[in-house]
């Protein structure tokens, strides 16, 4: 009995359960899309491969080399320029380059064709000052690869934009200045020494990015681009196969999460961090005519394509009509969307925080590998980890309710771990660039002194990790607020929110309708940006 | 704590006794339905409660939900997922005199599983400031793919329901060998890839780029209302509607409709609800704002697509066949290359 008692504790206090236990159900739904592999295989896979399939896989190639080169030249330019000089507007863009971030990419996909068609206000503006005809047509075709790599970029480049600007902050003005004793120019300084040295943030950075491009349908939808994402679509919705399209989607994860792999492995034995007791603050430099021109629209373009088009464009559209929104639904579905994005941000944060903990207290290789599937959840379309989602709290329900009653089904619970798994990437990424600031030693003197276990977390490691899990919280928020097809799927009767109501009127091709509940997409999503955007400022060492 | 579980334990009980609701599963979503919805609360003071989203997604859930489904109602604006429902075997048949009475028996599904709440038509659009009247006299679908409309034809991407709907009535109708020619032709005719939605197609004729477009008939109404802008106001002004195949089977018809589901756990609320949508006065209501056409044959279409007229003749093939040949309709338009 002793004995049996003692191995009782031990497995518990192993921090080996809990987080297993956690993950298991976090990634259940992943894991039923995954099992749809082990089934049969319809002919519709024949006629895949023969007409389609190729299409999908070049489309969707294209699309995310395309967008993964602009983001990282956005966002570390960027980055940069705002560290290391100083000039008119600075410490707006400091926080102003993250705004983007709260416009979803299929809402600036909208707004660009709007704009850009052939008959789009803006070539309508330019026809009517310069009064020329009907057939001419100032703009490019938006509707276009080029048009949804831009869109995708100038929405997402944030991500890569804030690792990037939080490594910088922390490289040392002495290695700089070496850099320039020793005849580096200050583009050379760029390439050749600071990002090479922020490289594994930044590629952390872009694989957010590509997971989300990836996952994406809307945006491409709109754009009548055949990606795989609506390769799966159109394979559930028109060939009735949802076996397949789960099928397809698994592929997806799969080839995602090779990605991620090598991802993981070439960032282990990379990390570069300077001394902290040698650290002295980078120098601004003052910038004076031209440049400091240059070094304004570096930063002015990005928040003027990816944040003052879109709202501008929307507040037209909004002031045209449904203006009444705001009276009528905006409070009730503010505050669903703010309540839910909260929830699933601090369980979010509290999840990857107690597993990097648990990963770094008790190495584990599972919970390590149940950790990064739970990652490739944001990669997932939203609608189809939806379908696997019913799947589990049907499941729970006939496990927990003998199958009497649903409970689980169609409440906030489901819908909050679906929002978990396909936010966890975001929450676990600044978790994880969080615990590589912690020194190991700090771990061992805190044990030397008895504390251990929970008190190590909760004492030691929570309030140095105050910033990340802020951050981690914020960047979970500004996702969720945006999502949009697992809302619609997984949640209780009469619950709506923003984005339920944006999907309400786009879906029905009355875009100018939709621009009010938009626009209170992007005021929302501006809540937890503002938060981040002080945290940056207030980051900087001394 | 104890008194809270009691709390919450009575709470539910009383909900259960007088829980007097109807539950709606639905792909149909405008906003005018809302107002409806909250009438006939008022009026029967059963509460409606809705879940919009997806037609197949719906679906779905419904047959995970199993017989726990909170479910009574399914609506879609898509004939193909009733079609589909009824194949899982998750409708009962409608019991209802009236409906049985009023609506026509060819918008009824089999069995009465299902009615049709509403329903459009997929037509043609011309700017006859470019394409002469008698250029499009008699038209059929089939003469889109006529060689002298080369490059002067838009119309969605085949991801379109509508689209699967329409070249699913053609295998029906002429056969997959002739539809899959017909498609291949219609593609050479395509004036720019399929991209927008219905109303860019329109606007694309009024405005000179394309001389015909397909779309369905309801996008005008909503154009022609100004309640979309002015702009597509006055492309709609500019352009003609016509009703393709009226010398032979008739133009192509698609659905909004609802059926009842096997596990409602509402059921006379449910049927309260379906009567309620067909009678006179809210199908009068509901397609005055949604620009639809009534299952009432008596119910005449709202003023601003009246102009079109008013009795033009439909194409009888059943929604069963736009269900059961959408896949093949979609690999056709793969095959064709219509993207």
């Amino acid at each position: 009995m002793q004995r049996f008692l003692n191995l009782k504790l031990n497995i518990i206090s192993s921090w080996r359960l809990l987080p297993l236990a956690v993950l298991i159900i976090f990634t259940a739904p992943l894991v039923i899309v995954l099992s749809s592999l082990l089934g049969s295989y319809s002919d519709n896979w024949l006629h895949l491969y023969e007409f389609v399939l190729l299409d999908y896989v070049n489309s969707s190639l294209i699309l995310v080399i395309g967008v993964a080169i602009l983001v990282l030249i956005i966002g570390t330019v960027t980055a940069w320029t705002i560290t290391n000089y100083n000039f008119i507007g600075k410490n707006i863009f400091e926080w102003a380059l993250i705004l983007p971030l709260s416009i979803p990419p299929y809402i600036l996909a909208y707004t660009f064709t709007g704009l850009f068609d052939p008959y789009g206000d803006a070539n309508n503006l330019i026809r009517y000052l310069f009064d020329l005809s009907n057939d001419y047509v100032f703009f490019p075709n938006v509707r276009s690869m080029y048009g949804a790599i831009i869109v995708f970029s100038f929405t997402l480049y944030p991500y890569v934009y804030l690792v990037s600007r939080s490594a910088l902050i922390n490289q040392s003005k002495s290695m700089k200045e070496a850099s320039r004793l020793l005849g580096l120019n200050q583009v050379q300084v760029f390439y050749k020494l600071a990002l090479p040295m922020i490289r594994p943030a930044v590629i952390a950075g872009v694989m957010l990015v590509i997971m989300e491009t990836l996952s994406d349908f809307g945006a491409v939808d709109h754009f009548a681009i055949e990606t795989f994402t609506t390769g799966i679509f159109r394979t559930w919705y028109g060939l009735y196969d949802l076996q397949t399209a789960m099928q397809l989607a698994s592929l997806l994860l799969i080839i995602i999460g090779v990605f991620y792999l090598i991802e993981k492995n070439t960032r282990g034995g990379s990390i570069y961090t300077s001394n902290n007791s040698n650290f002295s603050p980078n120098l601004e430099e003052d910038l004076q005519g031209f440049k400091a021109l240059v070094a304004f629209l570096i930063c002015f373009i990005p928040i003027f394509i990816g944040f003052i088009i879109p709202i501008v464009e929307l507040s037209f559209w909004a002031y045209e009509v449904n203006l009444g929104f705001f009276n009528d639904k905006f409070v009730s579905n503010a505050i669903n969307t703010l309540s839910l994005s909260l929830g699933t941000g601090i369980i979010c944060a509290g999840l990857a925080l107690l597993i990097n903990f648990s990963i770094r207290f008790k190495p584990n290789k599972l919970v390590e590998k149940l950790s990064s599937l739970l990652s490739l959840g944001y990669a997932v379309p939203g609608l189809i980890l939806a379908v696997g989602m019913v799947q589990l709290m049907v499941y729970l329900d006939t496990f927990l309710f003998s199958g009497l009653d649903i409970v689980l089904t169609g409440s906030i619970f489901g819908l909050m771990i679906a929002y978990v798994i396909k936010t966890y990437a975001l929450a676990n990424s600044s978790i994880e660039s969080g615990y590589q600031r912690i020194s190991n030693s700090m771990d061992e003197s805190s044990r030397l002194l008895g504390i251990s276990g929970w008190r190590m977390l909760i004492n030691i490691h929570s309030p140095l990790m105050k910033t990340a899990l802020l951050t981690s919280v914020l960047l979970v928020m500004s996702d969720v607020v945006k999502e949009l097809p697992a809302t619609l799927i997984l949640r209780p009767f009469n619950f709506e929110t923003l984005a339920v109501s944006t999907y309400t009127y786009a879906s029905e091709e009355r875009m100018l309708q939709a621009a009010a509940p938009a626009i209170a997409i992007v005021i929302i999503g501006l809540i937890p940006i503002i938060f981040l955007s002080k945290m940056i400022r207030s980051s900087r060492p001394n | 704590m104890k008194k809270i579980q009691l709390i919450l334990l009575f709470s539910f009980f009383i909900n259960l006794v007088i829980a007097n609701e109807v539950n709606v599963y639905t792909s149909r979503h405008y906003d005018s339905d809302d107002a409806l919805y909250e009438e006939f609360t008022d009026e029967t003071g059963i509460e409606v409660n809705i879940i919009s989203g997806k037609g197949s997604a719906l679906l779905q859930r419904l047959k995970a939900e199993g017989k726990n489904s909170p479910a009574d109602i399914f609506f879609t604006v898509d004939a193909g997922n009733l079609w589909k429902v009824q194949k899982e075997g998750l409708f009962q048949s409608i019991q209802s005199k009236k409906v049985l009475t009023e609506v026509p028996e060819n918008l009824r599904g089999p069995n009465d599983e299902w009615t049709a709440i509403a329903k459009r038509a997929r037509v043609i659009f011309y700017n006859p400031e470019n394409v002469s009247d008698e250029l499009v006299e008699n038209f059929n679908y089939e003469d889109l793919a006529d060689q002298k409309w080369n490059k002067r034809i838009v119309i969605r991407s085949s991801n379109n329901m509508y689209n699967q709907s329409l070249v699913a009535s053609l295998i029906e109708n002429i056969g997959e060998e002739a539809t899959e020619k017909w498609a291949k032709k219609l593609v050479g005719n395509f004036a720019r890839k399929p991209q927008g939605n219905d109303r860019s197609q329109i606007i694309a004729v009024a405005n000179g780029e394309a001389d015909l477009a397909v779309a369905n008939s309801y996008y005008i109404g909503i154009m022609l209302s100004g309640s979309a802008g002015q702009e597509q106001l006055e492309a709609a002004k500019k352009v003609k509607m016509i009703f393709p195949n009226q010398e032979n089977r008739g133009a192509h018809i698609n659905i909004s409709g609802a059926g009842i589901l096997k596990n409602a756990p509402n059921k006379d609320n449910a049927n309260s609800f379906i009567e309620f949508l067909i009678s006179k006065r809210v199908q009068k209501y509901m397609i005055d704002k949604s620009y639809e056409y009534s299952v009432l044959n008596d119910v005449p279409p709202s003023i601003e697509i009246a102009g079109f007229g008013t009795n033009f003749k439909e194409d009888q093939t059943s929604v069963r066949s736009f269900g059961e040949l959408n896949p093949d309709a979609v690999k056709l338009m793969d095959r064709s290359g219509w993207k």
